[in-house]
């Protein structure tokens, strides 16, 4: 090729750039500058409640990087594409960041009834009399007892982790296993992915329903919305999405990635990333809507106490983060391949997600509900969950130096590495 | 309609579409400006080569937006009119004005006219349908463009155009052939 454009050729050494020991130590300096603060905030505040809040916060934030990272990567070995091969690596480690994660259920299991009304109510009807709850709550209580009680959380809080568990576990290591195998061609190893993926998108998605009914929606025992589940779902792959671009655009500085890394892929992602943008605001749309148009009050509480007394604001920002500046930034084809506006837009949509997560977990709580005011523990919804990801952060990039960042024996590699332009 | 006549451009034919954008790419360097680029499939490249992503190419995408952003006016007016002026009713008690029930129909109005103007907008934009073009003179246009052949023309408009110049440019790229086609 006369014009100079030749193929690209993987280094010696495929393992993660040292620079991400850097990112490292930035992420446990921050680990520990949030939790002092933390502790600071717990001896002005003498509020616990609102530690285990922040806490609930930063295990879904954190939940849902891990377990969006598992059901992309689920995705794209059941879709194919270069764009999946290009950010296998990272989705994987975010994948086995889990026990970190099941580490982090466990204060919420264990300090479940100061934070779960209907975990610290065992007798609905003398609490109803001494005036603690309303009667509509009462009735949800007793109603959902076989459901909502400590043992099934427990056991069910434990079942999820298994299950999600297994998943990572086979996922990453058969991906390590094709990586020295050379006997079996790519179509003994991608029908064992497509095979354990397939199936493993529709446990993702009911399992992952369960897991938000339990530790979110259950806050507030009265409501329900069959919506909920999907409005998880979609936010997870929103967030998995944006983080991983990040660590992809951010890794494409450095060797081995720069090797793989091409603008048709980062265009791709970014067409990808706009998808998602449109999926979520269908989803918390769509529940809105039907609930503004069944109009009935045990529903319509829940967003009455997310929008009205202050929180207003609060949810019409969470729609400029969630949706309007991501959408007119991302409909920009110039923007999608440009890596440092890119990157904005991943920070833009990360930041979207914490935002979106504190206005679905605080107002649950009957001193903000309909009432946001300003309190020393309210800053706990900044410090434990800019803790607890800090950490996840730390540990994530821990785990994505274990492995090489480009899977071996995969037909993409030799595509992924020709230049863009065509061949005859 | 006069007959018009003299030289369409200067047609060059290669065989591989590296050489081809190749050859756009250095004409583009050389400043031509009035070219285009005649693949079996859609080479992505030679697009970007002669220079699809300046400012001023970009008709297709804000014809798009304009299309998209009118059709989600025109229903969320209608709607708004119809529900609030022209015909009101009471809905269980909602008001008039119920821009969430709005929403859909807007939106599916906005998919609908931004897709239509993206696609009736790109063949205006292209002057397609076009039954007659300048090209079909070429015969080995005729039996390549739609098969195995990657062509490159300049044309006779571009101020840069000269038939001894521009010859010497394409043929300093080893095309299989240049061929000059008339109107």
């Amino acid at each position: 090729m006369e014009q100079g454009q030749h193929a690209h050729h993987l280094p010696a050494n495929l393992g993660a750039p040292v620079s991400v020991l850097r990112w490292r130590s930035r992420a446990i300096l921050a680990t520990a500058i949030f939790a002092v603060l933390a502790i600071i905030d717990l001896f002005i505040s003498h509020s616990f409640d609102y530690v285990l809040r922040g806490w609930l916060m930063g295990l879904m934030l954190c939940l849902s990087v891990c377990l969006g990272g598992l059901a992309l990567l689920m995705v794209q070995w059941v879709s194919g594409g270069k764009w999946g091969f290009l950010i296998r690596r990272p989705l994987e480690a975010m994948s086995r960041t889990l026990p970190l994660v099941f580490l982090m259920f466990l204060p919420i299991a264990i300090f479940a009834k100061r934070l779960y009304l209907w975990a610290r109510i065992t007798d609905p009807q003398s609490a109803l009399r001494a005036g603690v709850i309303d009667a509509m709550q009462a009735h949800a209580i007793a109603y959902k007892r076989p459901y909502l009680n400590l043992e099934g959380f427990w056991i069910r809080g434990i079942a999820y982790f298994i299950i999600f568990g297994i998943f990572t576990y086979f996922l990453n290591r058969w991906s390590l296993q094709r990586d020295t195998d050379t006997q079996h061609g790519n179509w003994f190893w991608q029908k064992r992915f497509e095979n354990l993926s397939g199936p493993g998108l529709v446990v993702y998605s009911l399992v992952l329903t369960g897991m938000c009914v339990d530790w979110v929606m259950s806050l507030d025992p009265t409501w329900f919305s069959s919506m909920y589940g999907f409005m998880f779902i979609v936010a997870q792959g929103y967030a998995a999405l944006a983080f991983v671009v990040l660590v992809v655009l951010a890794l494409s500085q450095y060797e081995p990635v720069n090797a793989i890394f091409r603008v048709t892929e980062q265009h791709d992602l970014g067409k990808l990333m706009f998808a998602f943008v449109m999926l979520n605001i269908y989803m918390a749309f769509s529940q809105y809507l039907i609930i503004w148009s069944g109009n009935l009050p045990n529903e319509i509480r829940w967003y009455m106490n997310r929008i009205t007394g202050g929180w207003g604001p609060i949810a019409g920002l969470d729609f400029l983060f969630h949706w309007v500046l991501p959408f007119f930034l991302l409909l920009s084809r110039d923007l999608k391949r440009n890596k440092r506006k890119l990157a904005t837009v991943c920070c833009i949509m990360l930041f979207a997600r914490f935002w979106d997560t504190w206005w679905l977990i605080a107002p649950n709580f009957p001193d903000q509900r309909h009432n946001l005011h300003f309190s020393a523990g309210m800053l706990q919804y900044i410090f434990v969950p800019g803790a607890m990801t800090a950490l996840w952060l730390a540990y994530f990039i821990t785990t994505l130096r274990t492995r090489n960042l480009v899977p071996q024996h995969d037909p993409h590699l030799p595509q992924i590495l020709e230049p863009e332009h065509a061949h005859a | 309609m006069p007959v018009r006549e003299g030289i369409y451009g200067l047609l060059a034919e290669f065989d591989t579409p590296t050489q081809l954008v190749y050859a756009a790419q250095t004409a583009y360097e050389s400043g031509y400006r009035r070219m285009d680029c005649y693949t079996p499939y859609p080479v992505e490249e030679a697009a970007e080569a002669i220079g699809f992503d300046e400012p001023k190419e970009k008709g297709v995408s804000r014809v798009c937006l304009l299309g998209g952003i009118l059709g989600g006016l025109a229903m969320f007016t209608l709607e708004t009119w119809v529900s609030v002026w022209a015909y009101p009713l009471n809905i269980a008690g909602r008001g008039k004005f119920s821009w969430v029930a709005f929403i859909i129909p807007a939106y599916e109005w906005t998919i609908l006219w931004a897709g239509l103007s993206a696609g009736f907008g790109m063949l205006a934009l292209n002057r397609l349908p076009s039954p007659y073009h300048p090209l079909f003179n070429a015969p080995n246009f005729r039996n390549g463009a739609t098969s195995d052949k990657f062509f490159l023309c300049l044309e006779a408009d571009d101020p840069r155009f000269d038939i001894g110049e521009s010859r010497e440019l394409l043929e300093s790229l080893h095309p299989t052939s240049v061929v000059e086609v008339e109107h």
